[in-house]
C-alpha cells in the first residue's frame, strides 16, 4: 500500500482560556483526537458546525499553530520536524474570506509571487511562473498590476488559489473557500478547483459547512463534532446511508432547492456544543434523539467509520 | 387584497455624478398569512428594498414608487412619526446578525418590554409577562430566567429566537426578515425556519423573507421574487419558479447549484460568466444583458414585467 | 468641514516648510547679525518702523523676520527628527509586541507603562539641565520620551492585522518573520501611524518651544521660537510684538499640523486603541 499523501494521527489541541481577572480558567479541547488518512489525488471533505473545531484543525494541519499532541505526516514526513519553507512546498491553504486573504497594499502579481520569493526563486523564473499561474486560474495578465480592491470576490478567490498553487504543493487545504461567494461565482470556483485538481493531481482537504457542495466534490467525507471525527465514509455512502445520529441530523437539515418538501424537524434540541464543556461518554449524547443510558457513561467505539454505541449493539 | 403592495420601487443613493441606483424597479405583493421570499445575490438590492419599505434608508437616499401600500393605505408619504408608529407594531423586522441586533447593555426583558410599552402602553410588568409568553412560544426554555439575562449570555440561535419573539411583541401582521438564518448553523437554521412557519400558521403572520439561499426559498416560500441588479426579474409561485423558470438569470442560477441527486458528483456545475454591472446614472435596460446568451438590442431599453401570473422581465418569450 | 482640514493644514505646513527650506535665500538679513544701534525697532504697522526690518528687531538688533524664518527651520527639523526617533522606537516595540504576543508583549506593555509613568517635561528639563542645552540633546531626550503613542497604536493595529488571512497565507507560504513584518504588517498599519506621526510632531514642536522658553532647550543664539519668546520676556510691556509674533507663528504651525492629522485620521478611519 502506497504512502498516503497526508496522514493525521491523534491530533489534539487544547487551549486554556482565562476568564477575566478572577474567573476560573476554562479548558477548551478544540481538537480532541483526530485521525485521518488521504490517498494521493483524493479529496476529503470535512463538515461540521460551529464549535466542532474544523478551523482549528485546518490551522494545525497547516502548521499555523503547534499541536498539543499527535502528528501530521505528508508523504511520510512529520510536518512538525520540517522548517516552514519545506512545509510550504508540501501544503498550502485557500481561506474563506476573499477580502482578508489578500494584502490590500500589494499588487496581484506580487501577491502570487510571494511564496516563490519566500523560497528564494530567481526573479525571471518567478515572473514566468506567476504569469503561468494567473493564466491557469483564468485571470488576464494585465490584472497583475492591479490591487485587490479593484477585483471582485470571485477574482480574488482565484488569486488566492493561484498563490496557493504557485509552489505546486502536494496538498491543498481549502477552508470554506466558497462560503463567502455568491452562488453563481461559487460554481465557477468549484469548477476551477476541480480542473486544477485533475491537472495537478492535487490531494485536497475541503472544509465546509455546505453539505451539498461537499457531496459534489469530495471522495471521502469526515463529519466533525466537538473536536472529533464522529463519522467518516466515502461520500456517496455517507450521504445515502448516514450511520451516526449527528450525520443524520446534519443531512436532514440541508435544505435542497426542491419545493414542496417543507423544513424537516431535525430534533436536536437547544443545548449547544461547547468545546470547553465536553459531555462525558459520547459527546453528542445530550442532543442525540436516540441516546441510550450507555451513551452518557462510555465513549463509543468506532464501528465502520462511525463512533456510536448503537452500531455495535 | 394583499397586505403589502409594492409597485415600481426605486431607490437611489448619492447625488449627481456619483449616483448609484440600488433598486431600479421592485414590484411584488405579499398576501396575508403568506411567505414571500425575495432572493438574489449580493448587490441585487434586496436588503435595500426591505429597508425602503420600512422607511429605514440612510440619509442621502431617495425613494420613489408607483405604489407602496400596507393594508390598503399608502405608506410612501407617511411622516417619520407615523412610520415609526407602524414599525415595531404592525410591521416588524428582524435582521441577519443576531450578535449586533440586540443592545448588549440591557437585559432581554427590558428590551422586549420597551417594544411593547412604547407602542401599546401598559405597565412594564404586563409587558414582561407577554415577553415571557412569547419566549416560550419561540421555544426558549425557562423564559423567566432568560428575561433577566444579557444578550452575550445567549448563543446565536437563541438570540435569533429572542429577536423573533421581540418582533412579535405587538402582534404584527407582517414580519420582514432580512437573511435571518444566514449567520446560523445549518441545524439551527432548520429549527428557526420551522418556528417561523409554525408562527405563521398559528398567528396568520405574513412573512417577507429576504435571502440568497435558494434552498430556503424552495422550502418555505409561497411566492418568490428574484432580484438582479436592482430589479425584480421574475415573480412566481414557488413550485412554478423551480419547475419552469422563465428568466435567463433564474435559469442560470438554478444550474449553478450542486443539487445532490440531480447533479452528478464531480460533473462541472453550470456557471454564469461575467459580473454584475455597475449601476451608474443613466444605466437603463436589463441589467443581465452583458451576461445573457439571449441578449438582443431591445434589452438596452427598459423592460417591463409580463406573463402574469408568473411574471418575468425579459424580451425573449420564455 | 473635515476635508478642508487637510487642505488648510497641509497648505500652511507647506508654506512654513518652504520658508524653512529656503530660509538662506528669502530671509532679508542674517538672523545672527547684531546691530546694537537698532535695538527693538518696531514692526511695519507701527510708527517709526524701519523699512528694511519689516517685523522690527529684537533686543540685540537682530532682524525679527529673518529670525522668524530661520526659527521655522529649527521647529520643523526638531519636530521631524523627534518623530523619526520616537517613531522608530515606538513602532518597533509596538509591532513586535503586537505580533508575537506572550512574553514579548508583556515586556512591551511593561515598557509602555513605565514610559507613561514618567513625567515628560520634568525629565526633559532635568536631563537638559544636567547635561547642558544642545539641539541634539533635545532631539534625543524628546525622541526617547515621546514614543508611547506610536507603540500603542502600532501594537493595536498589528494585533488586528496579525489575525487576518493574508498574514496566515504568508506564514504558510514560508515567508520569514522579518519579511512578514515588513511586507504584510507594516504597510497596512502605516496610515494609522502617519496620523500619530503628525500629532507627535506638533507635540514635539511645542515641547521644544517650552523647553527653550525655560532656558533648557536649544542654546542661544539659535532662533528657536520658544527662545525668542523667552528672550522677549523682559521687554513684554513695551515691545509686546517680540512675544506675540513667535507665539502666533508657533500656534499657527501646531494648529496646521493638528488639522492635517485630524484630516488624515478622518480620511483613513480611526485607529483602534
Amino acid at each position: 500500500m502506497s504512502t498516503p499523501a497526508i496522514e493525521i494521527r491523534d491530533l489534539e489541541k487544547r487551549f486554556i482560556v482565562k476568564q477575566g481577572l478572577f474567573g476560573t480558567p476554562r479548558h477548551v479541547r478544540a481538537v480532541d483526537g483526530v485521525t485521518l488518512s488521504i490517498p494521493t489525488g483524493a479529496t476529503l471533505g470535512i463538515v461540521g458546525e460551529s464549535g466542532c473545531g474544523k478551523s482549528t484543525l485546518a490551522r494545525l494541519i497547516l502548521g499555523l499553530m503547534p499541536a498539543s499532541a499527535g502528528s501530521v505526516l505528508v508523504e511520510g514526513q512529520d510536518l512538525s520536524r520540517l522548517d516552514r519553507r519545506a512545509r510550504a512546498r508540501l501544503i498550502q491553504p485557500v481561506f474563506q474570506d476573499p477580502f482578508s486573504s489578500l494584502n490590500p497594499r500589494r499588487r496581484i502579481g506580487d501577491i502570487v509571487a510571494m511564496p516563490l520569493v519566500a523560497q528564494g526563486v530567481a526573479g525571471h523564473e518567478t515572473r514566468s511562473r506567476v504569469a503561468e499561474m494567473l493564466a491557469q486560474v483564468g485571470i488576464a495578465p494585465e490584472m497583475a498590476s492591479r490591487y485587490p480592491a479593484q477585483l471582485s470576490g470571485g477574482q480574488r478567490q482565484r488569486i488566492a488559489i493561484a498563490r496557493a498553487l504557485v509552489l505546486r504543493p502536494r496538498i491543498l487545504l481549502c477552508d470554506e473557500p466558497t462560503s463567502a461567494l455568491d452562488v453563481s461565482v461559487q460554481s465557477q470556483i468549484l469548477n476551477l478547483l476541480a480542473d486544477l485538481r485533475r491537472s495537478l493531481n492535487l490531494t485536497t482537504i475541503f472544509i465546509s459547512h455546505n453539505l451539498a457542495v461537499v457531496e459534489h466534490i469530495a471522495d471521502t467525507v469526515a463529519v466533525m463534532y466537538l473536536g472529533r471525527i464522529v463519522e467518516e465514509a466515502p461520500a456517496q455512502a455517507l450521504f445515502a446511508k448516514p450511520r451516526h445520529p449527528y450525520t443524520r441530523a446534519l443531512l436532514a437539515s440541508v435544505l435542497t432547492p426542491e419545493p414542496g418538501l417543507g423544513v424537516p424537524d431535525v430534533g436536536l434540541g437547544d443545548v449547544l456544543p461547547d468545546p470547553s464543556n465536553i459531555p462525558p461518554g459520547c459527546r453528542f449524547h445530550p442532543r442525540c434523539p436516540v441516546a441510550i443510558a450507555r451513551c452518557s457513561r462510555e465513549t463509543p467505539p468506532r464501528v465502520d467509520g462511525a463512533e456510536c454505541h448503537l452500531l455495535s449493539a | 387584497m394583499s397586505l403589502l403592495e409594492i409597485e415600481g420601487l426605486e431607490v437611489t443613493f448619492g447625488q449627481g455624478e456619483g449616483r448609484v441606483a440600488a433598486v431600479r424597479g421592485a414590484s411584488f405583493s405579499v398576501a396575508r398569512g403568506e411567505t414571500h421570499c425575495i432572493v438574489g445575490e449580493s448587490g441585487c438590492g434586496k436588503s435595500v428594498t426591505s429597508l425602503a419599505i420600512m422607511g429605514l434608508l440612510a440619509r442621502g437616499a431617495t425613494r420613489q414608487a408607483k405604489r407602496m401600500e400596507f393594508d390598503g393605505r399608502d405608506i410612501s408619504r407617511l411622516s417619520e412619526r407615523e412610520m415609526s408608529r407602524l414599525r415595531g407594531h404592525r410591521i416588524a423586522m428582524i435582521f441577519q446578525e443576531p450578535m449586533t441586533s440586540l443592545n448588549p447593555a440591557y437585559t432581554i426583558g427590558s428590551q422586549m418590554a420597551e417594544v411593547r410599552t412604547r407602542h401599546l402602553g401598559g405597565t412594564k410588568q404586563a409587558a414582561l409577562d407577554r415577553a415571557a409568553e412569547l419566549l416560550g412560544r419561540v421555544g426558549i426554555t425557562a423564559p423567566g430566567m432568560r428575561l433577566g439575562q444579557f444578550p452575550h449570555q445567549l448563543s446565536g440561535g437563541l438570540r435569533q429566537r429572542v429577536m423573533i419573539a421581540m418582533a412579535l411583541m405587538n402582534d404584527p401582521e407582517l414580519l420582514i426578515a432580512d437573511e435571518p438564518t444566514t449567520a446560523l448553523d445549518v441545524t439551527i437554521q432548520a429549527q428557526i425556519l420551522r418556528l417561523l412557519a409554525q408562527l405563521q400558521a398559528d398567528l396568520g403572520l405574513a412573512l417577507l423573507l429576504i435571502t440568497h439561499d435558494l434552498g430556503v426559498v424552495a422550502r418555505v416560500a409561497h411566492q418568490v421574487s428574484v432580484m438582479y441588479a436592482g430589479e425584480v426579474v421574475e415573480n412566481a409561485a414557488t413550485a412554478d419558479l423551480f419547475a419552469a423558470p422563465r428568466h435567463p438569470y433564474t435559469r442560470g442560477l438554478l444550474e449553478c447549484l450542486p443539487i445532490p441527486g440531480k447533479v452528478a458528483p464531480g460533473a462541472p456545475l453550470g456557471s454564469i460568466p461575467g459580473m454584475v454591472p455597475k449601476l451608474t446614472p443613466g444605466f437603463t435596460g436589463c441589467g443581465f444583458r452583458s451576461r445573457c446568451s439571449l441578449a438582443r438590442a431591445e434589452c438596452a431599453a427598459p423592460v417591463a414585467l409580463r406573463g402574469a401570473p408568473h411574471l418575468y422581465r425579459c424580451v425573449v418569450d420564455a | 468641514m473635515r476635508r478642508s482640514g487637510i487642505w488648510i493644514g497641509g497648505a500652511i505646513l507647506t508654506v512654513v516648510a518652504l520658508a524653512g527650506l529656503l530660509a538662506p535665500w528669502i530671509a532679508p538679513h542674517d538672523p545672527y547679525a547684531q546691530d546694537l544701534t537698532r535695538r527693538l525697532a518696531v514692526p511695519f504697522w507701527m510708527e517709526g518702523a524701519l523699512p528694511e526690518h519689516l517685523l522690527g528687531t529684537d533686543q540685540l538688533g537682530r532682524d525679527y523676520l529673518s529670525r522668524l524664518i530661520f526659527g521655522a527651520r529649527v521647529s520643523l527639523i526638531i519636530g521631524a527628527m523627534v518623530v523619526v526617533v520616537s517613531g522608530a522606537i515606538g513602532i518597533t516595540l509596538g509591532v513586535l509586541g503586537g505580533f508575537f504576543g506572550g512574553r514579548v508583549d508583556d515586556v512591551v506593555l511593561f515598557l509602555i507603562t513605565c514610559r507613561l509613568s514618567i513625567p515628560v517635561v520634568l525629565v526633559a528639563l532635568a536631563v537638559v539641565g544636567l547635561l547642558g542645552s544642545s539641539t541634539s540633546l533635545v532631539v534625543a531626550v524628546l525622541g526617547l520620551l515621546l514614543w508611547d503613542r506610536f507603540a500603542v497604536v502600532a501594537r493595536a493595529t498589528t494585533m488586528q492585522v496579525r489575525n487576518l488571512d493574508y498574514v496566515a497565507a504568508a506564514w504558510a507560504a514560508g515567508s520569514s518573520t522579518p519579511r512578514i513584518l515588513v511586507s504584510e504588517v507594516l504597510p497596512n498599519i502605516m496610515t494609522h501611524l502617519a496620523v500619530v506621526g503628525t500629532l507627535e510632531m506638533a507635540l514635539a514642536i511645542l515641547l521644544e518651544a517650552a523647553l527653550s522658553f525655560l532656558g533648557l532647550g536649544v542654546p542661544p543664539p539659535l532662533p528657536s521660537w520658544g527662545l525668542m519668546i523667552a528672550e522677549g520676556r523682559d521687554f513684554m510691556f513695551f515691545s509686546a510684538w517680540v512675544i506675540w509674533i513667535p507665539g502666533i507663528a508657533l500656534f499657527t504651525l501646531v494648529l496646521a499640523i493638528n488639522l492635517l492629522g485630524d484630516g488624515l485620521r478622518d480620511l483613513f478611519g480611526a485607529a483602534p486603541s
